[in-house]
This record gives C-alpha cells, structure tokens and sequence, in this order.
C-alpha cells in the first residue's frame, strides 16, 4: 500500500508540472497584467511601468519567466511576484485556504448527512409520497444555478429580518466589523448568522447529486441476494438496513464525496462572491481580474494538489471499505 | 398517514416557492424616469451643498467601496485608487480637493492660502495653517511637502513608484520658511494644474524613521495608515473586508458627528443592493445599471438616490493607420453617421435620462472651460444623408449599398470592444447598423485585453473610455499629442499639438482654457476621436444620514466625509 501511495505521488509531479505550464502560457497570452496602471488618466510616469515590468519579471522571456518561477517555488517556496507588490501568494493561499476550508466542511457535513438520510429512505420507501418529494428536490436543486439559488437565500434571509425586525440573517462577510454584543455568545450568534445562508447555499448543492447516488446505491444493494438473504435468516429489518445494506452502500458516495470535496476546495467560487467570502475561488476571480499570472499559478498549485490529494484518498478508501480491493 | 407524507412533500415545495417568491418580489419596481429622490433633489443646481442638514452626535456609518486595499501609499501605481482614495479623504490631507462641481476647492483646513506670487518663475507660496499638526502632535510643516516633491518628481527616487510625477516633475524647488509654516513652490516651466500636486501629503517625520526616499516610500505601502491629519483616523482594518475610522482627538478643524466611519468592502458589485437593503451598509456607490437602479428606487424611502453625470466618459476612436480611416473624408462620413443619441438612448438612457452626448474631449459639462467643440462638427448626429453625400462628392463608389474606394475597393473595418462590456456592445452594435447604411461592412471584434490592443494599434474603430479630472492640461498632453505616449489612433497635428503643450504650459489659466480648447476644436474637426457621453454615477444612502453627496472627482463622495452623521432630526 505505501509502496502504491509512493509511485501514485511521483507520478503525480510530472502532471503538475505539465499543467502548470499550460497554464502560465495560457495566462501570459491571456492579458497584460499593467493594463490597468498603464490605462490610468494622467497615465502614470515611464520609470513606474519599467520598475514593475522588471518586478514582475515582464521584462524577461516567457520561458525564463517560468523557470524563474519554478526554481524560486521548488528553492524557497516562492510563489513569485503579484501584481499587487505587498501582496505575498503563499500567505495569501494559506489564508484563504482556511476560509474555504471553514465554509466547505460545514457544508459537506450537512450535505452528507441528508443525503445519506434522504437517499437512505427514498430507497427504502421507493416510489412512496416521501421518495417523489425528495426526488423532486433533489432534481430541483440540481437544476438550479448555485448563483440563483444563493440569491434566493439572501432575499429569504433580509425578508426574514425584515418581518421580524432582527439582524439573524448577514448577506456579506465572515463576521460582522463592529458586534454590538461581543460576549460568547453574541459572537458565537454573529458568526452563525453569517454562516448559515453560504453554507446552505453550497450544502444544497452537494447534496442534490449525493442524495441521488446514495438512493440509487441503496437500491442495488437492497436488491442484492446477500441482503435477501440476511433478511431470510430473520435479522431484524433494522439490522439489515443498517450493518448489512447502508455500509456497502456508502462506497460509491464515499469516493464521489472525495472528488467532491476536492472541486470544493479549489474555491466555492460562487458562493464565496456571492457573500463576499475572501477564500479561494475569490482569490482565482480577483487574480483573474487582475492577470495575475503567479497567482493564478499558486491557484492552480493548490487546487492540483487538493484534487491529487484527494483522488488517492478517494482511491485509498475503495480498498478501506471494499476488502476485495487491494493495491500492490 | 399517506396524507401526512403528502403534506409533508407539500410543504417542502410550498416552502422552495416561497424562497423564489420572496426573492423575484425585491426586483423593485420599473424605472420611473427620476434620475433622483427628494434629498437629491437639488444636487443639479448645488451640487456641493445638496443634502445638507443639521446632525447630531453619535452613529455608526457604513460607506461601501469595491477594491481592496493592496497598498497603503495612496501616491503610488499600485495604491492609487479611487476606492482607497475615499478610505483617506478623512485621514491624510490635500492641498485642493475635487468638488461635486468638479471644480478644485482649497482646503483651509490645511492651508489658509494657497497663491501664485509671481508667473516668471512660476512660483507659488502655500501658507500651513498654524494649528495643523499630524496626531502624535508633529506641526504638518514644509517637510511634508519637500518629502511629497522628492519622491514624485521622477528624479530623486527611481524606486519610488510614482502613480504621476505630474507637475512634481516640473518643479525646481520646494522649500520651507517661517518655522516650516510656508511653503514656497519653484517651478522650472509653468505648470498650467498647479493646484493638482500635493496631495495626500504623508507625513516625511515618519518616513525620516523608516530610511530613505525608497524604503520610507515602500513602508508606507506597506503598513496600514496609522497616522493621520484629518478629521478621522484608522483605529482598525480587517484584510479585504473593512477599515474602521474613529475621530481624531488632535483634529484642530470642526469635530466629525459620527462615533464610528466604516468603509466596508465588497467586490462584487451584485452583492452591494442586498447588503444596503439588510443594513449592513448605508451607502453603495456602484457604476450603475437599469437592473441596480430599479433595485435601489424599490427600496425608497428608507434609501434616496441620485444618478449624478461621471468624469468617465465614452468615445470612439479611429485609426488613422488603417488605408481607409487614414482618408479624413471617409472618418468624417463615419462620424457623421454615427447617431449619439441614439446610442445613449439605448445603453444608459434606459436609467439615466439626464445624460446628453458630450462636446468636449478635456473638460465635462460643469466645468469651467467646457466649450461644445463637436456640434459644429457636424460629427455625432446620425445624418446618414449628410454621410453619404460627403462619400459621393469625394468619389467613392457603392454608397449605401456596399462601399469601395475611387479605385474600387471596398471599404471594410472593425469595430472593437472590451468583451464582457455589454455597454460598448450595444453602442458598436448600433455603430454596425449605422455603417451599413453607408455600405460599409463593419466587423464587431470583441477584445480580450484593452491595453494589448490599444499599444499594438490593433484596432480600426474602437470604444472605450478615459476618466477626466479637474487638472485636465497634463493629461492632455499624455492622450492627445504626438509624443504623448497615449496617442493611439496616430492622429498627428503639429499646430494641435503645439497649442496642448502650450495649454499645459500656462501661469495663466484662462489663456489655458482657451488654447486647450482651441487644439480641442482642431481635433474634432480631424474627425479622429468622437465623445459620445459621460457615463452616470450612481450613490444611494439611507435617508437619516445628512451631508453625503454624489462627486464624481477622483476624490468622491468622501470628500467631506469629516461632515457626514446623522440628521439632528433622525430618531
């Protein structure tokens, strides 16, 4: 098993590497990071485009650009220059990491738990008032853009308020700048009131498509002779469900929840612009914005390596959960 | 026990209907006409005291702003936003100060005169007033300026990143008298907007602690603005979300009202309605769209509003390079045809009625040297008729069907756009439509990189826009002449050009004006570059706030931010 964890890490290193070339020529063509400095109105003076073309490494070949790049990230750990100069990319993907990290895991937790619960019970009631609803929502929450669904949220968030005249509902931000209650629990009260709205918003997507695998996964498995049979020696149904049905059923969830996690953490960028969260998907739309070219880079890194991570967990986990599966 | 589940599904969907319900009812209601509400009311006539009222003390405001704060030296390329700019306008002092009426105004606060003593050398003498200190008790002196000249005049300090060396390059001498309390400014050649340097002034005691030019220059880039000689001071900032002002105990003008200033961040300008609507902001200042209006009106009246005409303004540019448009004949056709109107009419009209094609390409409507330069043109009006007449005396063929030259070959351009730009889209669709009346084919060609496309001159017609600003001479000289380094299009008209270096060149600022204007007349009548409109702003604010208004200089609506609070008469 770790001899397999070994060669799936070095064969991961040369796809890294191949994306990150892709995708610094990508950018490099894709705009000129000084086109805002330079289209000002008086246009700034000559010595102030040259001293940040030579900062940004602009004035150098596009290959040496890339090495310069690579050398200073595998040497120092230097993600290179940004365009905003204070501006330092790894801190900057540290922190940001953690702000996605807060909101995601929330999310999927929420999202998995119903999932499994409604895709546990859809598949048992198949074809039961209780399946049709949660069929209905599923297939609702799948079709609707996450931009629109979180806009929505925030409408019954301020009418919420509104018709109550509280503050329980914020629609921007991780806390609030100023709390007029800062003891425990006004806090704790402030931090959820931000939370609540984004973490639907991004859980409700998740759960849609889990809530399908989970029933469709429980089907195949209630259906299976060994159920039938554990069933035929007088196990409780409960017992069936549950030991024998649910943990084979959680397999495939198990490995999709991986890759989805993955997705998630490279940036909620939706979510995130939407309530004005500062984690990585809204740091991938600024540096766009900006053509900010080593920070795209560092994006791309960081997500790489999250999806890598994950794959292998994903992966690692089938021979977790199914004894059958064994890597050499 | 079916029905129960039933109801139960029931009222799962009955609750998702009343989510999307409750969302499509805060779309406001369809746009009425008014470009403001009842405080705004008599900002067209006094812009700079429109709004005004009594306040009281105390009170938390919470102004909006779109870019976060990736350097705190405001002087610097990358510092120097609008956006940060406001976050200062209370903090750090300027010499003149851009009004709603997009005239500059002299800070008394920080200066009791400000005044050219004499024009050969142009020198001007600023008095400091006596009280001015910073807040750690340091007199605002001398220093402050000499240190503001040394590390923006392109000379004394390559490192420091300049945002413009304008003017400061210009200047021979800055030195201190009477106890560091005068000023006295010796410029080498005169420089027409000298009332533009000098501002905001960083304190030179504090970069003397931190180094020299450079590296004082770079901390002050670097380090949250923990100083201050304005009405406010920074007590807190929280990265990319907010910055927390508090009243300067060593202010020595009027004292602010407000306990608290906030400028809260939020970079999605989608997301600024929601926040004003749930309070937890009080003002937005968003570039507007009919959508963000009708939003705004549908909150009324809590929330007043007013739709005020911008310094950005819309033109569209030909390129003389190319063999058709290097035909002076053949550009006046094209902006002949070119209807201004009807392009407002169909982008920012929709929400902004007030807006008129503009006349000018250095000063805005308000401002004191504006002079219609275009109508006379005849440029800008939609006369196709006149348009074709002038294609057929000159000997093209084809007109109105498909045009080609004497020699027979047809007349085809592009018309390019940032992409994404649904503004520029709509008016280079309308600009399609109006060329093919005179034959000729035009291409719409979306462009990823303005900049790019600009510098390659990869371009045949183009939209895009240019900010104006109440020291119009210097930038002039930039866009408009030959050598400027912005001149795009390649027009090139020595006798123009002589006349715009001269404007900005002038201790005479009347004798400017007019010069300026003059080289404005010969460019319109080149038929090179066609003003189409000011683009409108667009500031709401909760109705219990007093003394906030629209201004549409680089400084903002800020600008007074030391006067802002709550009305005496708010409950």
């Amino acid at each position: 098993m770790l001899a397999y964890v070994i060669r799936r890490i070095f064969v991961s290193i040369p796809i890294l590497i191949g994306s990150t070339i892709l995708v610094f020529i990508m950018v490099k063509f894709s705009g000129d990071p000084l086109e805002g400095l330079k289209m000002r109105n008086p246009p700034p003076p000559r010595q102030t485009i040259l001293n940040e073309e030579h900062r940004l490494r602009l004035d150098k070949p596009v290959w040496e650009q890339y090495w310069l790049w690579l050398k200073g990230l595998v040497l120092h750990g230097d993600f290179g220059p940004s365009v905003h100069g204070n501006i330092n990319i790894g801190h900057e993907l540290g922190d940001r990491l953690f702000v996605t990290l807060r909101l995601v895991v929330l999310s999927v937790l929420i999202a998995l738990i119903f999932a499994v619960i409604t895709g546990v019970v859809s598949a048992v009631k198949q074809y039961s008032a209780t399946d049709y609803s949660f069929t209905f929502l599923g297939f609702l929450f799948l079709a609707m853009p996450s931009f629109w669904f979180a806009i929505l949220l925030k409408s019954a968030g301020i009418a919420y308020n509104q018709a109550t005249g509280t503050e329980a509902f914020f629609t921007i931000g991780e806390k609030s700048v100023l709390l007029t209650d800062d003891s425990g629990w006004g806090q704790f009260k402030d931090i959820a009131g931000h939370m609540v709205l984004p973490t639907i918003s991004l859980a409700l997507i998740s759960y849609a498509a889990w809530s399908r695998f989970q029933r469709a996964s429980m089907l195949e498995v209630l259906n299976s002779d060994y159920v039938r049979l554990a069933r035929a020696k007088g196990l409780r149904s409960r017992q069936v469900l549950v030991r024998h049905a649910l943990r084979t059923a959680l397999i495939p969830l198990t490995t999709v929840t991986a890759l989805d996690i993955a997705a998630l953490l490279g940036g909620a960028v939706i979510t995130e612009m939407v309530f004005q969260w500062h984690g990585l998907g809204d740091y991938l739309l600024r540096s766009i914005r900006d053509h900010d070219a080593y920070a795209m880079m560092g994006w791309l890194l960081v997500s790489a390596i999250i999806v890598i991570v994950f794959n292998l967990i994903a992966d690692l986990l089938y021979s977790v959960l199914d004894p059958r599966i064994r890597y050499e | 026990m079916h029905t129960g589940k039933r109801l139960a599904g029931a009222v799962v969907a009955a609750g998702v209907s009343l989510l999307v319900v409750s969302a499509c009812g805060s779309g406001g209601s369809s746009n009425n006409g008014k470009t403001v509400s009842s405080s705004f009311a008599d900002c067209a006539t006094k812009p700079n005291t429109c709004n005004s009222g009594d306040t009281k003390s105390g009170g938390t405001f919470t102004f909006t702003i779109e870019k976060t704060i990736d350097n705190w030296n405001q002087n610097d390329g990358d510092g120097n936003t609008q956006d940060f700019g406001e976050v200062l306008d209370g903090v750090l002092p300027s010499v003149f100060n851009g009004q709603p009426d997009l005239g500059p105004a002299l800070n008394t606060d920080l200066v009791t005169s400000a005044q050219q003593t004499s024009a050969n050398p142009q020198t001007i003498v600023y008095k400091i007033n006596p009280k001015a200190v910073w807040d750690d008790g340091t007199p605002v002196t001398a220093d402050d300026f000499v240190y503001a000249w040394k590390t923006q005049n392109g000379k004394d300090c390559k490192d420091c990143n300049a945002a413009s060396t304008s003017g400061y390059d210009q200047m021979k001498s800055v030195t201190g008298s009477d106890n560091g309390k005068t000023v006295t400014v010796v410029y080498d050649t005169p420089f027409t907007d000298w009332k533009q340097p000098f501002g905001p002034l960083y304190p030179a005691h504090i970069a003397q602690q931190h180094g020299d030019l450079a590296a004082s220059w770079k901390w002050f880039g670097e380090n949250p603005v923990n100083y201050s000689a304005g009405p406010y001071k920074i007590s807190d900032y929280q990265k990319d979300v907010s910055v927390t002002e508090v009243p300067n105990p060593k202010w020595w003008g009027k004292k602010p009202s407000l306990d608290k200033l906030v400028f809260r961040i939020i970079t999605d300008q989608n997301q600024e309605v929601p926040a004003l609507q749930n309070n937890e902001v009080q003002a937005i200042y968003p570039q507007p769209n009919q959508d963000l209006v009708n939003q705004v009106k549908a909150l009324a009246p809590n929330v007043q509003y007013t739709l005020g005409k911008g310094l950005t303004w819309e033109h569209l540019d030909l390129n003389l390079k190319n063999k058709f448009l290097a035909d002076k004949t053949l550009r006046q056709a094209v902006f002949t045809a070119v209807n201004r109107q009807a392009i407002i009419d169909k982008t920012v009209g929709q929400f902004a009625p007030g807006i008129k094609p503009l006349n000018n390409h250095n000063f805005m409507p308000g401002q004191a040297g504006y002079k219609d330069t275009v109508t006379a043109s005849g440029a800008g009006n939609g006369d196709i008729e006149k348009a074709k007449k002038l294609l057929t005396d000159a000997g093209y063929k084809g007109v109105g069907t498909a045009l080609t030259t004497a020699a027979g070959e047809p007349v085809t351009m592009r018309i390019s756009y940032t992409i994404g730009n649904t503004l520029r889209q709509a008016s280079a669709e309308l600009f399609q439509n109006e060329m093919q009346q005179l034959g000729i084919k035009v291409t719409i060609t979306p462009i990823q990189s303005l900049g790019k496309t600009l510098s390659a001159g990869d371009f045949d017609a183009i939209i895009y826009a240019w900010v104006g600003t109440p020291f119009p001479f210097a930038g002039a000289v930039q866009i408009w002449t030959e050598a400027g380094g912005s001149d795009y299009g390649h027009w090139s008209n020595p006798q123009a050009d002589a006349l715009t270096k001269q404007a900005a060149s002038e201790s005479d600022l009347k004798k400017a004006t007019d010069l300026l204007n003059q080289a404005d007349q010969m460019l319109s009548n080149d038929y090179y570059s066609l003003p189409l409109f000011q683009k409108p702003t667009f500031l709401a604010v909760y109705s219990q706030f007093a003394n906030i208004r629209d201004n549409a200089t680089n400084v903002g609506p800020a600008y007074n931010d030391g006067e802002w609070g709550l009305r005496a008469s708010a409950k």
